[in-house]
């Protein structure tokens, strides 16, 4: 019988490393590439918001017209929110949530590829308005009929349509794909109830999105019949209900709130544990509230709505006000984790703590908006731009970058500066309050939103002034971060396995990890397996369930050091 | 207990306090709206001050925690003990669910009183007149029969009677508009509804007399920012005889211009301004009270090189109007007709 010698195949085959990118399928270099991707996006609708700010920084119309500064809110917004803040958290989730449960990737490698490519695509598309007579200009809501075929006529529109659509199919195919990577993948040991907050927010996320994106994406394309094959879902005069796009919209648009918030305060509640050196205070209460969060927003969509007279107020106020009480479960679960800890403000907790003072602001003027009376005020004033900021920025933003400074050293291996995040969080600190906070008084005083021009008689003057002044501020703070990754590439201080002393599974591993995650795995006991490695069962013991029950990875193999074959 | 100490835990006390201290200053000092001009606007009004006092309680107890967190809970270097490991208390959990729902359970219960008054409608409205919202312009049709509308530069004015309700039927036609008057702290969306639909009404009645800015609250495209107008609020007899006016065609009686610190009289007649310059202080809005003597139209502008600062709304009948023209900086500026650049111009010495 003939023998062939096989060579092995790894090192037989040989590849460049811009093709190995271009085609990975491994969890942790899609993160990256969501992640990169994500910022470059962040960057041009930073420099839209640059140009609106500077065009509102006084009276008068200085720097574009009213047509350019239309497109420009509408890009910023589209794109922050759509193409930064849900897929730079999708990005992280990506890395991270695999290596939080113990497996070696995620379910679908190639849908997971399949899903990040979309990205660059539809981003691209909604961008190339501006080649052909400009870029969609109805504002990120694009209400009808103004995005309708009669006033929104340019190719820009139904550009940002294509695109949207196809940024919504890539949250679909992603959502899919976290919520049989959690539910089907983790380790031996790890319980539902033993998984990182982190892992319960991107779940409970990934179901919103199941739930949300699919009906914004049938929208669009009904929209898209409107504009071009006569349709009239949303054409008055001709039977369609222009309201009803409204209705869409925000059936989306408001679970599409908590998609880009609870990754966030997901990321805050690793921080924050590890950084006050305790665990977090109610772990199940705030899996609740996150699950509670979750099914509210389902049932809030019309709070937008309110002075269009074409919905029951009582209702969609009470329903908007109870989801304050899930997430004052989780602002006093935060607080008490902090309670008597011991706490280490490095870059990743300052952004965390940033988080609950803005996020809270935020909420504050989230339950005022709820008041029908008061919505009737400072709806579509600067008062929603100035609340809409403090949760996407003051949130979501703060979240990412809390992020960022913490799971950097396991991406690469070496820790960010820490003086240089010091500056870094203190001038995007200031800067974000400098731009945002005279928002409130500008909408209480009146200026609506979406308007590139204001009498100097309106008495808004200084406060916008003091707005641009702020935005340019955060624009600088980028600066710092942005010296931080390339120096820290260049000669960054080596971060070892786990720089912070954390709690959750990706510590355990090397950084960064290698291809298939784990040598071997720690048993898993609680929330908190690393912590248990490292302070043994003296601390565990304060949860007795924890020791009665027999961890099933050592149960099944009989071996507590898994091997990744045990996955497979 | 150790001075060092003792001063260090006094100096935490102030660094916490101060900052509080200033923002509660400075939430109580501003972030207020608009002192209201309607009833309703009272009613929104007095609810946002107890829904501020709530938000300012919320706030100061949580940010004050976080702050006190931040100074009293610090690690020392070299300090390698762990804390007690607290996993939670459900008693604590329970307690800290009812506090906010009390409080959204009394913030929905005061909104739903307060909506109730707001969204009232009284069975004879003093004045039931039609607003239709297209871009970027308000069309005014009152019940005696009158319309009036407005041009670019020179936006529309509402003129209503005080002290008694006025309804506005609101309809659009073309894309989603609002009508948003600040001091009425309140807005309503002008959707179009087709033929089967019902157009929205806002009510409201005004309390004091003046002239209140107002425009379009909902983006409508390109020129959205443009789409201002003006609510006049004057008395029962100046709104008849305004109305019957504007009904019957001759040209309405000037209302308006009750604020005008400073009032410039300019007369127009055989293509000819009565005057060629005036002079106004800088950085003070001030009016031009215009009289057409002639059925020819003329109107005022102002224009600094050949940039437009001021449109005046035609007169294309004898009759007269107050435009209102906001601040200028200090210099010369040129006042023509707009129809009659050559012949009718002049110098505005604007002095500091």
């Amino acid at each position: 019988m003939a023998t062939t010698t096989l060579e092995p195949r790894a090192a037989g085959y040989r590849r460049s490393w811009v093709l190995d990118w271009l085609t990975t399928v491994d969890h942790k270099k899609i993160g990256i590439l969501y992640i990169v991707n994500s910022f470059l996006f962040f960057f041009a609708a930073g420099i839209l918001a640059l140009v609106i700010r500077a065009e509102l920084a006084v009276p008068g119309m200085q720097f574009v017209d009213q047509d350019t500064y239309n497109q420009a809110f509408t890009m910023h917004g589209t794109i922050m929110i759509f193409l930064f803040v849900v897929p730079v958290l999708a990005g992280f989730g990506n890395y991270i949530v695999p290596l939080m449960i113990g497996a070696p990737d995620m379910a679908f490698p190639r849908i997971n590829a399949l899903s990040f490519w979309l990205l660059p695509l539809g981003g691209i598309l909604i961008f190339s308005g501006y080649l052909f007579g400009g870029a969609a200009a109805e504002g990120w809501t694009a209400y009808t009929p103004l995005s309708g075929p009669d006033y929104g006529s340019t190719p820009g529109t139904d550009l940002w349509i294509i695109g949207l659509t196809l940024v919504g199919t890539a949250s679909i195919l992603g959502a899919v794909n976290f919520i049989a990577t959690i539910f089907k993948m983790r380790a031996p040991g790890m319980t539902l109830f033993r998984m990182p907050i982190f892992v319960w927010t991107v779940l409970v996320t990934a179901t919103l999105i199941l739930l949300a994106t699919p009906v914004l994406t049938a929208g669009l394309i009904a929209l898209f019949i409107d504009r071009n094959y006569g349709g009239s879902f949303f054409d008055p005069t001709v039977g369609g209900n222009p309201i009803l796009w409204q209705h869409i919209f925000w059936f989306f648009g408001h679970p599409e709130v908590y998609i880009v918030i609870l990754p966030a305060m997901g990321v805050v509640s690793e921080v924050l544990p590890v950084f006050s050196r305790k665990p977090l205070f109610g772990y199940k209460a705030f899996v609740f509230a996150t699950v509670g969060i979750g099914l509210l927003s389902f049932s809030v969509w019309a709070h937008h709505m309110f002075t269009t007279g074409a919905v029951f107020l009582p209702f969609f106020a009470f329903m908007t006000a109870l989801i304050a009480i899930p997430t004052g479960i989780k602002m006093f679960n935060w607080l008490a984790t902090m309670w008597r800890g011991k706490l280490m403000l490095t870059t990743p907790m300052l952004f965390s703590l940033g988080f609950l003072s803005m996020f809270l602001i935020g909420g504050i003027s989230g339950v005022m908006l709820a008041s029908p009376p008061i919505d009737f005020h400072v709806q579509d004033t600067y008062f929603v731009v100035a609340h809409l900021h403090y949760v996407f920025f003051g949130g979501s933003v703060f979240g990412v970058f809390a992020a960022s400074y913490y799971w950097f050293p396991k991406m690469f291996g070496r820790k960010l500066n820490e003086p240089l995040g010091k500056v870094h969080f203190w001038l995007h600190f200031i800067g974000f309050n400098l731009a945002f906070f005279p928002m409130h008084q500008l909408g209480l005083s009146g200026m609506p939103r979406r308007i590139g021009d204001y009498s100097p008689d309106a008495g808004w003057t200084i406060l916008n002034l003091i707005s641009t002044a702020g935005a340019f501020l955060i624009a600088i703070s980028i600066l710092p971060f942005l010296i931080n990754v390339i120096a820290t590439f260049i000669n960054g201080e080596p971060a070892g396995d786990d720089p912070w002393e954390g709690n959750t599974l990706e510590w355990a591993t090397s950084s960064p990890p290698p291809p298939h995650n784990f040598d071997r795995l720690p048993p898993i006991h609680s929330e908190r397996p690393l912590f248990f490695l490292t302070h043994g069962h003296g601390h565990a013991a304060e949860r007795p369930e924890d020791l009665e029950e027999e961890p099933i990875g050592e149960s099944k193999s009989g071996d507590a050091e898994r091997r990744p074959e045990d996955l497979v | 207990m150790q001075p060092t100490a003792a001063r260090s835990r006094s100096r935490t006390k102030l660094r916490v306090g101060v900052p509080l201290l200033v923002l509660a200053l400075a939430a109580s000092g501003c972030l207020l709206p608009p002192d209201p001009v309607t009833e309703a606007g009272q009613d929104v009004f007095n609810l946002y001050l107890v829904v501020l006092a709530l938000a300012a309680i919320v706030f100061i107890g949580v940010e004050g925690f976080i702050l006190y967190a931040i100074f009293r809970y610090r690690r020392q270097p070299g300090d390698d003990v762990l804390p007690e490991q607290h996993h939670g208390n459900n008693t604590i959990e329970v307690i800290w669910t009812i506090i906010p729902t009390v409080i959204v359970l009394i913030l929905f219960t005061v909104s739903v009183i307060t909506l109730g008054e707001v969204e009232g409608r009284s069975e004879d409205p003093g004045v039931t007149i039609e607003v239709d919202g297209f871009q970027w312009q308000w069309t005014f049709s009152y019940p005696e029969g009158g319309t009036t509308t407005g041009t670019i530069g020179s936006p529309p004015t509402l003129v209503v009677p005080v002290n008694e309700p006025v309804r506005l039927v609101l309809n659009s036609l073309d894309v989603n508009h609002a009508f948003y008057v600040p001091q009425f702290l309140i807005k309503r969306d002008l959707i179009p509804v087709g033929e089967n639909g019902e157009p929205n009404e806002l009510e409201f009645t005004i309390t004091e007399e003046g002239t209140y800015a107002g425009q379009c609250a909902e983006f409508c495209g390109t020129a959205h920012a443009d789409m201002t107008f003006v609510v006049d609020a004057v008395s029962r007899e100046i709104y008849d005889e305004y109305a019957a006016a504007l009904a019957s065609g001759s040209p309405p009686p000037a209302t308006g211009g009750g604020d005008c610190e400073l009032t410039i009289e300019i007369t127009a007649n055989n293509t000819q301004f009565d005057i060629d310059e005036f002079e106004v202080p800088a950085d003070t809005a001030f009016c031009i009270a215009f009289e057409n003597q002639e059925a020819v139209p003329h109107n005022v502008s102002i224009l600094e090189g050949g940039e437009h600062l001021f449109t005046g709304e035609f007169l294309n009948q004898p009759g007269n109007i107050i435009y209102e023209v906001p601040a200028l900086a200090a210099g010369e500026y040129t006042f023509v007709c707009d129809a009659h650049v050559q012949a009718m111009n002049g110098t505005v010495t604007v002095t500091p």
